[in-house]
């Protein structure tokens, strides 16, 4: 075999390992919602036989709103990793309208399927990896048991020695390999119902997209006006100042040098201070407005050559397909750029990594070291810049900092438009 | 002259005490926001207060209002308030008691030692100073019934001259005029604006006062 066929195969191993990952991680958040389904439906079977007596029908609107409630969760959690899915708008008023509305029934129809897809398919795609750590494990500390009992996962016969035990090993295995087969099909199949339902009719979707078009570009304006006063702001308060101070100092040398010209030098060093500052938090604002890095490499260039830069050995792991709007780019850079300073600063760490991943229409940044921890917004590091320019593009910012480590801070952009 | 600065920018601050301690200037105090400018005022009682406009907390107005409790608190005291760019409205709150003792100026001017220092003094005197560039930019936007579109170039560099502060014989000895000429422009000046015959040291002012009210109460 030669070397490019074996380098091919690697990367296709790791994209099915990658995508049986993402296909648990996606079940675990579908099965977070179909136990929520569980308890509502629950309540909507109590509230229709309190109908009968009456009293239910004071209930109906609240328990139609938290179905709505509900399935907006799953179209946003949906949209996160496909097709968009627009939140449809209020439930409509009066019980019998509500009940005649197309958008509800689909709802409460995907309520009750997705008690049943979605419990089902979560716990069988918890169970295959938990399956196959367990059995691959399970050499290692079939020792500890009473002698006799049975094995783990769905060996129900009982282990005596070690021929036992490494069978039920290589079980493992196979666990694992059905996982990596079968865990990206699970996720699809539990989100098969909410993608069938939730979607908007084509005519009632069209007016609901051009309000969530209008606001998201509403958004997005609101974005690069407060980035904007972001670049006034720190042109203001940082290179104007510099170089007022420029000419004060350089007033002052002026008379220096007629009057007592021994303390000229030492004003005019000042000045030549001052304006060096002030060269370099111009850098620094042109820099944070468009890197110019990005406009010849792209953002994975560009973040490759930041990791390589940067004192600390990082690695970087980028997958990103097509680019994102140029403003996210340049913010998704200056996040990279802050936190890997940050690594390099402050975290004493031997090494780091940085993800990036697009996750439909959100590009998610991670960076992690292995360093001390303990990293703190309130002590005025660069976190509070990140959060502040994060939260412009109405992003989120998760960091976690034990004190020990390790550091991981999560970003979160939409694309853009 | 004993002066209080109050600057939150550092090389600023320090650049600024630099050059008024080498002209021999008592420098009181430097503080960098306005809480401990008003207790420095309170302690030192100087005569003349320099405040940057911009000051913490917020960046925006912070020097004005400062400037403004700090004449309230002791009448008569020196204001020269120091903008990195100009605001109508901020130099309109400045001036809006009065006009003596006041002057606003972009922070660059303080380069021109000469003509800071002159500023400085003439409103540690009572007198006013006004950056020409907060004069040409209510030149350049003045409603059309105000009165200042009548007035010809000329007497509209004589107005910039005589906001910065100026009196007649500097003024003529800038444009290169007799004492007379300028005098004349003066008159045509008032007369243009409207504004009554006496009290000649105060209409000087008043002339730019009015353009600066004017361009406050502007929607």
């Amino acid at each position: 075999m030669t070397n490019g066929e074996e380098t091919q195969r690697r990367s296709q191993l790791i994209e099915r390992l990658r995508l049986a990952v993402d296909g648990l991680e996606h079940s675990v958040g579908g099965f977070g919602t179909a136990i929520l389904a569980l308890a509502l439906l629950v309540w909507l079977v109590i509230v229709a036989a309190a109908c009968l007596i009456g009293i239910g029908l004071l209930l109906v609107p609240s328990a139609l709103q938290a179905v709505r409630a509900l399935a907006n969760r799953e179209r946003a959690r949906l949209s996160r990793w496909g097709t968009v899915m627009i939140d449809p708008g209020e439930v409509p008023r009066g019980i019998r309208a509500a009940l005649q509305d197309q958008t509800v029934r689909k709802d409460l129809g995907w309520v009750v399927l997705h008690v049943l897809s979605g419990i089902s398919t979560g716990i069988l795609s918890l169970s295959l990896p938990l399956y196959a750590v367990q059995d691959a494990t399970f050499p290692l500390w079939w020792r500890l048991l009473p002698p006799g009992s049975e094995g783990p996962s769905i060996a129900y016969w009982p282990v005596n020695n070690w021929a036992d035990a490494l069978a039920i090993g290589l079980m493992g295995a196979g666990w694992l390999a059905l996982s990596v087969v079968l865990l990206p099909g699970l996720a699809r199949l539990q989100a098969w119902p909410g993608r069938q339902l939730l979607p908007l009719a084509d005519d009632a979707d069209l007016s609901l997209r051009i309000a969530h078009l209008t606001a998201t570009r509403a958004a997005a304006l609101d974005a690069h006006a407060t980035e904007l006063r972001r670049i006034e702001r720190s042109l203001h308060d940082g290179t104007q100042n510099r170089l007022v101070a420029v000419t004060v100092l350089l007033g002052a040398a002026r008379r220096a040098v007629t009057r007592n010209p021994d303390t000229a030098a030492e004003v005019l060093e000042r000045a030549q201070d001052a304006a060096e500052q002030a060269l370099a938090e111009l850098r620094t604002v042109v820099r944070s407005i468009h890197p110019p890095v990005l406009a010849d490499r792209g953002l994975e260039g560009a973040l490759t050559g930041l990791a390589r830069d940067c004192a600390v050995p990082c690695q970087v792991d980028i997958d990103l397909p097509g680019r994102c709007a140029a403003s996210v780019e340049a913010t998704a850079y200056f996040v990279v750029a802050e936190a890997l300073t940050n690594v390099a600063r402050h975290s004493g760490a031997r090494n780091a990594t940085v993800t990036v991943r697009r996750n439909g229409d959100r590009l998610l940044l991670r960076v992690t070291d292995d360093g001390k921890g303990g990293a703190d917004e309130e002590r005025g590091s660069g976190l509070t810049g990140i959060r502040r320019r994060v939260a412009a593009f109405d992003g989120r910012l998760t960091l976690t900092s034990p004190q020990g480590g390790p550091t991981t801070m999560e970003v979160e952009l939409p694309c853009g438009l | 002259m004993r002066i209080v600065i109050a600057e939150d920018e550092p090389l600023l601050r320090e650049g600024l005490a630099l050059l008024l301690k080498a002209e021999g200037l008592e420098v009181a105090a430097t503080v960098d926001s306005p809480g401990p400018f008003l207790e420095a005022i309170d302690r030192h009682k100087p005569d003349v207060a320099i405040v940057d406009v911009r000051m913490p907390p917020t960046h925006t107005d912070e020097g004005i209002v400062a400037a403004v409790e700090a004449r309230r608190r002791q009448p008569g005291l020196a204001v020269l308030v120091l903008s990195a760019y100009v605001e109508q409205a901020f130099a309109a709150e400045l001036f809006a008691g009065s006009a003596k003792s006041v002057g606003y100026l972009l922070k660059e001017r303080v380069g021109r030692v000469e003509t800071f220092l002159a500023a400085l003094h003439r409103v540690a005197e009572g007198g006013t100073a006004i950056d020409p560039e907060v004069i040409s930019q209510l030149l350049t936007q003045t409603r059309p019934d105000s009165g200042l579109e009548q007035l010809s170039g000329r007497e509209r560099d004589v107005l910039e001259l005589m906001a910065e502060g100026l009196g007649n014989t500097a003024i003529a000895d800038r444009l290169v005029v007799t004492g007379n000429a300028v005098h004349k422009h003066i008159r045509n000046i008032f007369a243009k604006l409207g504004l009554p015959p006496d009290d000649m040291a105060d209409r000087r002012v008043t002339a730019v006062l009015r353009y600066l009210e004017q361009t406050q109460r502007r929607p």
